[in-house]
């Protein structure tokens, strides 16, 4: 016994004295040589003495306070607490789904919309190439419209073979006339009519007949322009009530 | 069923589940936040923000990091820091002494004599006059020597010796290394040793005489 306790000594013991009991320490694996230890040297053997006095007492505590509990109403705020937490879990829940809808219903108003938006362009664009076929100078008669336009039965009387065309609520306009270096008919294919404000006086140049007294005004024309920008034809337009000057 | 399961049904909104967990380890954190605090109000509120937080922010529990128990103590702790940091002197003992006092009376009839003797641990050669702590008075005592340890050393002490944890699961819950649980230990045993030598002897003499 006193060979064993040699083995260990006071300071070892010191480090260990207070774990003994406890498994997966250092104390406790080496319990037994402490305990000779102890036996052997009065100081470390009043160590140990105290320190399970402690041990005792600390478990005592233990053991009195081992059915301590918080009071039922702790229990019953909690529940009310998860209670709400799951109510509102749902109403995020139905509230991200609302959000989903909405975004889904929003990108197919957009569609709707964009879909819309092309077939009118596209009505457009017919409208456009019907005009720009109708303007064609083998025909010799421009009769094509820019928009919607139809003939106003009022106005028509002025000229045979030529229509005057609504363009507008306000504006009557005549029929499309080739100006004379016009290309063949197929350049002014895929190209525009562009609405332009032009003195009088450069009439002149698209073959179109003036006086001089006119030369100072400014009139409105449309211009069939081709792709590559030449004009191909031209026709005057005039507000209400106003009738063709040439 | 284990805690793991009884979360998993929770969070699916089964109350049950969260009752029958509640009802598992509320108590160890009543004790803990009552044993850190003194006082029997602050550590039910202790004890109810806990288990808010678990239903609030469940997912800040990881599996991985540790057990649903040292989760808990953590959060545990901190409320207990926060309280302190708001009201310093919550801290000290003597205003809820006598409330204390009450409960533990209440619970001494149960183990009146015969602390637990279970987790393997056998007493040594040395005989302590067992009667001298099974007294109320002494467990007062031993309880308001360790309500004046220092707040690391306190933690250690519920953790280790009235909770029994292992070194292991305390460093978990405290979030600091095994190694300063047990030095935090060591050094808190030996505070409370002297604290209580100074007030009265342990009467070793007695005890090793017999």
């Amino acid at each position: 016994m006193k060979e064993e306790a040699k083995l260990m000594d006071c300071t070892q013991f010191k480090e260990i004295y207070q774990e003994l009991d406890r498994p997966g320490t250092s104390g406790y694996r080496f319990r037994e040589r402490a305990l000779s230890h102890a036996e052997a040297c009065p100081r470390c053997g009043a160590l140990l003495t105290e320190g399970e006095a402690l041990d005792f007492a600390l478990r005592n505590l233990a053991d009195s306070s081992a059915r301590w509990e918080a009071s039922p109403r702790i229990e019953a705020n909690l529940l009310r607490e998860l209670q709400q937490a799951k109510l509102a879990g749902s109403r995020q829940r139905v509230r991200k789904q609302f959000a989903i809808l909405g975004a889904a219903a929003a990108v197919l108003l957009a569609l709707g919309i964009g879909v819309h938006q092309r077939i009118t362009s596209g009505v457009r664009t017919n409208s456009l190439e019907a005009a720009n076929g109708i303007g064609s100078p083998t025909t010799g008669t421009a009769t094509g419209a820019v928009a919607g336009g139809s003939t106003t039965p009022g106005e028509s009387n002025s000229a045979a073979g030529a229509s005057a065309n609504q363009a507008d609520d306000n504006e009557y306009a005549e029929d499309f006339v080739p100006v004379p270096y016009a290309d063949d008919p197929a350049a002014s294919e895929g190209g525009a009519i562009v609405r332009v404000t032009l003195p009088r006086s450069a009439l002149a140049s698209f073959g179109v007949p003036i006086t001089e007294s006119e030369g100072t005004d400014r009139v409105s024309a449309d211009l069939i322009v081709s792709q590559d920008g030449t004009p191909q034809a031209i026709r005057l337009v005039s507000q209400e009530n106003a009738n063709s000057d040439f | 069923m284990d805690d793991g399961l009884l979360l998993r049904r929770m969070i699916a909104g089964d109350e049950w589940s969260f009752t029958l967990l509640y009802r598992r380890r509320h108590p160890a954190i009543y004790r803990f936040a009552l044993h850190m605090s003194g006082n029997v109000a602050v550590a039910e509120d202790v004890t109810q923000e806990v288990f808010m937080t678990l239903i609030r922010d469940v997912k800040k529990f990881d599996p991985a990091r540790g057990t649903l128990s040292s989760f808990l103590f953590g959060i545990a702790r901190n409320h207990l820091r926060r309280r302190w940091e708001q009201d310093r002197h919550s801290v000290a003992l003597p205003d809820d002494a006598d409330e204390l006092e009450t409960l533990l009376a209440a619970c001494a009839g149960a183990g009146k004599g015969t602390p637990s003797n279970g987790n393997g641990r056998a007493h040594a050669p040395f005989l302590v006059r067992r009667d001298e702590f099974t007294s109320l008075e002494t467990v007062a005592r031993v309880r308001q020597a360790i309500a004046t340890l220092p707040e690391n050393y306190r933690e250690a002490v519920v953790l280790c010796e009235l909770e029994e944890m292992s070194y292991e699961e305390a460093a978990s819950a405290l979030d600091c290394p095994v190694g300063t649980v047990r030095s935090r230990l060591h050094r808190a045993r030996a505070l409370l040793a002297e604290k209580l030598h100074d007030e009265q002897p342990l009467r070793r003499a007695s005890a090793v005489g017999e």
